[in-house]
This record gives structure tokens, C-alpha cells and sequence, in this order.
């Protein structure tokens, strides 16, 4: 037997075929906007998975694009005026997670002391995505592309996790374990990036592959950081990190040891370049094959080595 | 290593439908209340500047400023056909109609100030907006004071056109006609690029364009529309590929189908070759389609000059050069024991 609904019901029975699956179970409760890190820390320890931490918005926008209703609770972080600033604090250089891209690139002090840093995240998509994306953001995201990841492991970069608990310092190394999985937990908040000031015969060098001279996730990312001693020819030490050629960004060790108290005029760039290409494994995708991946690891590795050799012989001490 | 090469492609396209189909377009002009001449036309302007080129043409028919025109675009209610915006054809269809519809609206204007200066055509002198008789000027109407004096004759100042001109059905057998397309357009380009061979992007230098459109009615435009038009054909060249597994599209948006950014764009030098040659508006031919065309085969034979080797699928991505590159040395060295 039909009957004819009667008032609100009507309406339900227009909302479509599939009226449940649109419907929200839980209606969006919260939006949080605080000042200081510990009321976040206190609010994230309230609702654990239950919220979503928003810093620029750049990637988890983009994630949820045409499904934010999912997202019952926001934890918007840009009112922590603390975690905006780029600061020297002895040796070391301090970041707050909520430092733009903008920021890195214009900075005087990391372009001095972090060159790799800074020409990284002038690199990344636009003017827009640059005024609005930070640098925790892209930590924590922890795409294997991500441009700023390669260069922090380069730098030796170590990440402060907060909770209302306790806090923990971790080396950028240790912080990802898979494509787009970090150790943070869900009541932990990354709130700063912490770099040792280099020595002074630091050199580095940025090589970013992409389809596109802007708006392009990388094909294959190389961030080269060499140490060198008081005579600027001894190497003393040496960081080689890739991006887009494993589910992290990755260094490759071998090099370390290969590189380490030789002589740079005395070393085999083509044989360095090679190793680089053996230690990686990269994947095909939309953004390139395995096979021009590797290729292109061993080009860039010897075009990084020059260009280092070139610059330091540049130098007079 | 970073290897320059220069490439050259030249085309020719016959623009609007042509071949036997009833394309035109029609158009009105009229003397409005407020200082105004309106223009009726459903041309619409995606952004290409069809409603500039209409409002100059316009202005220069019935030698006004081109403050003066106003467009009613594309409203079903207000307007007539004027075919769609495609096929390089605007320009040439609309505006002729604008064109012949200002010529009308004009002869109307003659033929009713010769009625209130008692006199003929040949001694009536136009000048921005007014009419007068050459033996004194100092007593002149204006076009709006013309059409009040019209309106109280129980008429109106205004005109319609259209053009409509006729394209042969290429014959079926050996594909010829003696007119299948209005006209046609022709475009040069000379490319230069530089290839990185050890990673195989191409980056687009200089762009050289001549471009015999027949009369610029907007250099500016014109130059624009090669500008755009190459930068979509750095694309086909370089970029844009739809990427296909199992049936599912893989790159369904801009974030994964690429085309070229403002940073990858050229410098442009471009030479207009205009010899009034065609029935369109004041000579003028369409360059919205011919734009593209020469790019792609000009940047296939740029990067053949720069690495010696050639690449027949598009798009050149640097995969296929490096790839390429590889066989030629695999090649060379055999060759070489």
C-alpha cells in the first residue's frame, strides 16, 4: 500500500538512490584554532585520530577535495605564532613547523648555511602553493617526492614530536618508514626541524627532475652535500639523498665510504654516479619509467659532483 | 651535455566549415539612444577577442571611436546565428556581417541626411559621429539627433547582414575542388631548443613565427593568439599524453595530464605577413587553429638537429630521447668495430 510521505520525510525521499552513504554520521563537531602549542598538544591528546591537523592545507585539501565532510574535527595550527619563526640557537638552526616554502626561499640565513634548503623550496609548485604549504606539512605528508625531505636528511635534519606527554627528537631518517607513513603517532604534533649550522667548507647541490619547469612532483630529486677539509680538496664527509627512487626519500651510504678521505680530484665521478644507480628502486609511474629513474640517478650524481668540484675550486681560503 | 638544434615546419590551413556547408553569420548595427551604436551579434568571444576585432571593425566603418560600439553577444532573445567559435572562422564570418551591417547602417545614414540637407550623398562629409554638407560643415547633425528625425518618419536607423558565402563539395574521387574553403592561412615556424642528454628534457629557446594572416585587425591580438596557439603545440610536442591502462584513464586531471606553464615559455619574435588577400574583413584572414599547427613538427626537427637522432611518437618526453640516445650508441659502436 503507497502512502504519501508527509513533510521532512518527503524531502529524504529526494535525496537520491543512495541517501545513507551521503549522510553524515557524525555531524562536524569541532574547529580549533589555538595559540599556543600546548593547548593543540591538549586538544590532540582529547581526540587522537579523531582530528585532522591542518598547516598550509596544500596536500590534505587536495587529498580530500570532494570528501571533506569526512573530516569531523579541525586542528588548525595557524595562529601558533612560535611555530613560524626560522631562528639561529647556538649551533643550530631552528624551524617552526609552520614556516612557509615562501619563507625557506627567502630567508638570508638558510640560504647561506642550507643552499640545498633553500633552492628546494624554491622549487616547489607555484608562487600560491609556496605562499601556503610549510615545511611540517611536507614532513608529515611524507610523499616520497616530497622536494624538502631530501634535502633536510642531506643537512642531517632532526625532527622535534610533541605531546602532552613528553617530547621526542628523531632523525629525519628514522621519521619515514613508508610511502606517506611517518612514526608520528596520533596525539603527537611535529613542531620543529632542527639542523646543525654546518662547517664552513659545506657544498651543496639541488637537482630536481620534473615533467614541467613549475607545478611538477618530481620525476627524481638529488640533494648532495659534501663536507670537505681545512685544504678544501680532502673529503671529509658526505650526505647523498634521493627522492622519487624508493618509498622514502633515501640516502644512499654507500657513497659515505666510497668518498670519505679521498682526495676530490682523485675521485671516479662515473663510478659514483653508478653506484647511485644501483642502490636505488625506483618504480614505473605517470611521472617516469625504472629504467630512465636509474639512468638519470647516475647523470645527475655526476653532474652534482661537478658542479661541487666546480664551486669549490671557486673558492679561495 | 646540453646540444642546440634548430627546426623548421610550415602549414597551411583552410579555415571555417567549408566544403558545401551552409556556414555563415549574421549581424545588425543600429543608432541607439545614449551615444551608442549597437552591434548584435552571437559570436562568442572565448576569449580569443572576437568582440574587439567586431568593435573595431565596427568603429572603422561608420568612423566612430570605438568607445561609442556596444555588443550584445550571444543572447538567444537579442541576437541571430552567427555559427560557432571554431574553425578559425569568427574573424572571417562575423566579421564580415559586422562589417556589411555597418556598411548598411551607414548607406541608411546617407540616404536619411540627404533627406534633411535636401541634398545628395556626394556632398554630405562624415566625420566621428556627425554628417554635414561639404559647403557647411558648421551645420551638422549627429548620428542620435539623424535618428530621432528618423524614428518621428515612423523609421529607424538600422541595419542587418549577413554573409553567406559558398563552398564547394570536394569531388569524392580526387578530393579537389575549385573553392572548398574560404581561404587559407599560412604560418612558419623556426624553433630552436637545447636538449640535456643526460636527461633528455627539451627546453624551447626561440620561437620564430611568420604568419600570413592576410591583415592584422589586432597585431597585438594576433600576436597573442600565435603565442597561445605555440604554447599548446610545445605541449603536443613535449607533454601531453593521455596515459591508458585496463580502460582507466591514469592522468584525468591537470595535476597528472601536463601542458606547458608560463615558465616554460619561449621568447617569441613574430613577423606578420599581410597582404589583404582574402574575402574577409579588410583582407583579413583567421590564425586561431594555424597557430598550433607548425609547432610540433618545427620542435621534432629542432631536437633532430640538436641529438641526430629522430623520434616519430609524440609526445617527445625525455624517456623516448634518452632511450633513443641509448640505441644510437649501441648502434655507433658496433658500427665501429
Amino acid at each position: 500500500m503507497e502512502e504519501f510521505p508527509q513533510g521532512l520525510q518527503n524531502s529524504k525521499d529526494f535525496s537520491g538512490g543512495d541517501s545513507k552513504k551521503c549522510q553524515r554520521t557524525v555531524p562536524c563537531q569541532g574547529y580549533f584554532a589555538p595559540q599556543r602549542i600546548e593547548e593543540a598538544l591538549e586538544i590532540l591528546s582529547r581526540y587522537g585520530k579523531e582530528i585532522k591537523i591542518i598547516a598550509g592545507g596544500t596536500d590534505l585539501l587536495v587529498q580530500y577535495y570532494d570528501r571533506l565532510y569526512e573530516i569531523n574535527n579541525w586542528l588548525d595550527l595557524k595562529n601558533i605564532k612560535e611555530l613560524k619563526e626560522v631562528k639561529i640557537n647556538k649551533n643550530q638552526m631552528i624551524i617552526g613547523a609552520m614556516v612557509t616554502h615562501t619563507q625557506l626561499e627567502s630567508s638570508e640565513d638558510i640560504k647561506t648555511y642550507y643552499p640545498v634548503l633553500s633552492q628546494a623550496a624554491a622549487d616547489i609548485g607555484s608562487p600560491q602553493i609556496r605562499n601556503r604549504g610549510t615545511i611540517g606539512g611536507n614532513i608529515v605528508n611524507a610523499s616520497p617526492a616530497g622536494d624538502l625531505l631530501s634535502p633536510l636528511m642531506a643537512y642531517d635534519a632532526q625532527f622535534k614530536l610533541q605531546s602532552n606527554q613528553r617530547e621526542m627528537i628523531v632523525p629525519a631518517e628514522e621519521f619515514f618508514i613508508g610511502p606517506k607513513k611517518t612514526i608520528l603517532q596520533p596525539n603527537q604534533l611535529l613542531t620543529r626541524i632542527i639542523l646543525p649550522l654546518p662547517e664552513e667548507k659545506t657544498y651543496g647541490c639541488w637537482i630536481k627532475i620534473g615533467k614541467r619547469k613549475a607545478l611538477a612532483i618530481a620525476t627524481i630529486i638529488l640533494a648532495l652535500v659534501v663536507k670537505m677539509a681545512e685544504d678544501n680538496k680532502t673529503v671529509k664527509d658526505v650526505r647523498t639523498c634521493l627522492g622519487s627512487v624508493a618509498p622514502t626519500p633515501i640516502e644512499i651510504k654507500e657513497v659515505r665510504k666510497k668518498m670519505a678521505g679521498k682526495n676530490f680530484n682523485q675521485l671516479d665521478f662515473a663510478e659514483l654516479g653508478q653506484i647511485v644507480e644501483d642502490k636505488i628502486s625506483p618504480i614505473d609511474d605517470i611521472r617516469g619509467t625504472r629504467e630512465y629513474r636509474k639512468d638519470v640517478a647516475k647523470e645527475i650524481m655526476i653532474n652534482a659532483l661537478e658542479e661541487i668540484d666546480s664551486a669549490r675550486r671557486e673558492r679561495n681560503y | 651535455m646540453k646540444k642546440q638544434g634548430r627546426g623548421i615546419a610550415t602549414i597551411m590551413f583552410g579555415f571555417g566549415y567549408g566544403e558545401g556547408f551552409p556556414d555563415h553569420a549574421i549581424a545588425s548595427a543600429e543608432i541607439e539612444e545614449g551615444g551608442k551604436i549597437l552591434i548584435r551579434t552571437a559570436a562568442a568571444d572565448v576569449g580569443q577577442g572576437v568582440l574587439t576585432i567586431i568593435t573595431q571593425i565596427a568603429a572603422e566603418v561608420l568612423k566612430v571611436k570605438p568607445e561609442a560600439i556596444r555588443i550584445i553577444p550571444g543572447d538567444t532573445h537579442l541576437t541571430k546565428n552567427s555559427g560557432s567559435s571554431s574553425a578559425t572562422r569568427q574573424t572571417f564570418f562575423t566579421g564580415n556581417a559586422v562589417k556589411e551591417a555597418s556598411e548598411g547602417l551607414l548607406s541608411n545614414i546617407y540616404h536619411y541626411a540627404s533627406i534633411e540637407f535636401r541634398s545628395n550623398h556626394v556632398e554630405l562629409g562624415i566625420k566621428d559621429g556627425y554628417i554635414f554638407r561639404n559647403d557647411n560643415p558648421k551645420n551638422k547633425l549627429s548620428y542620435w539627433e539623424l535618428a530621432e528625425r528618423v524614428k518621428e518618419r515612423g523609421d529607424s536607423l538600422k541595419a542587418e547582414a549577413s554573409f553567406f558565402p559558398r563552398t564547394d563539395i570536394p569531388d569524392p574521387k580526387t578530393g579537389q575542388g575549385k573553392k572548398v574553403y574560404v581561404a587559407y592561412t599560412f604560418v612558419t615556424q623556426v624553433i630552436e631548443v637545447e636538449v640535456d642528454t643526460d636527461t633528455g628534457i627539451v627546453e624551447v629557446l626561440n620561437v620564430y613565427t611568420a604568419a600570413d594572416i592576410g591583415k592584422a585587425i589586432n597585431p597585438k591580438n594576433v600576436e597573442g593568439q600565435i603565442e597561445g596557439g605555440t604554447v599548446q603545440g610545445i605541449g603536443m610536442a613535449l607533454m601531453e599524453e593521455q596515459v591508458i591502462k585496463e580502460g582507466i584513464t591514469l592522468n584525468p586531471d591537470l595535476t597528472s595530464y601536463l601542458i606547458p606553464t608560463s615558465m616554460d615559455t619561449p621568447h617569441f619574435a613574430t613577423l606578420l605577413v599581410e597582404n589583404e588577400d582574402s574575402e574577409g574583413p579588410f583582407g583579413a584572414k583567421g590564425i586561431g587553429e594555424p597557430a598550433t599547427i607548425a609547432t610540433t613538427p618545427a620542435i621534432a626537427n629542432a631536437i633532430y638537429d640538436a641529438i641526430g637522432v629522430r623520434i616519430y611518437h609524440l609526445p617527445i618526453t625525455p624517456e623516448k630521447i634518452l632511450k633513443a640516445l641509448k640505441e644510437e650508441n649501441k648502434r655507433g659502436n658496433k658500427e665501429g668495430f
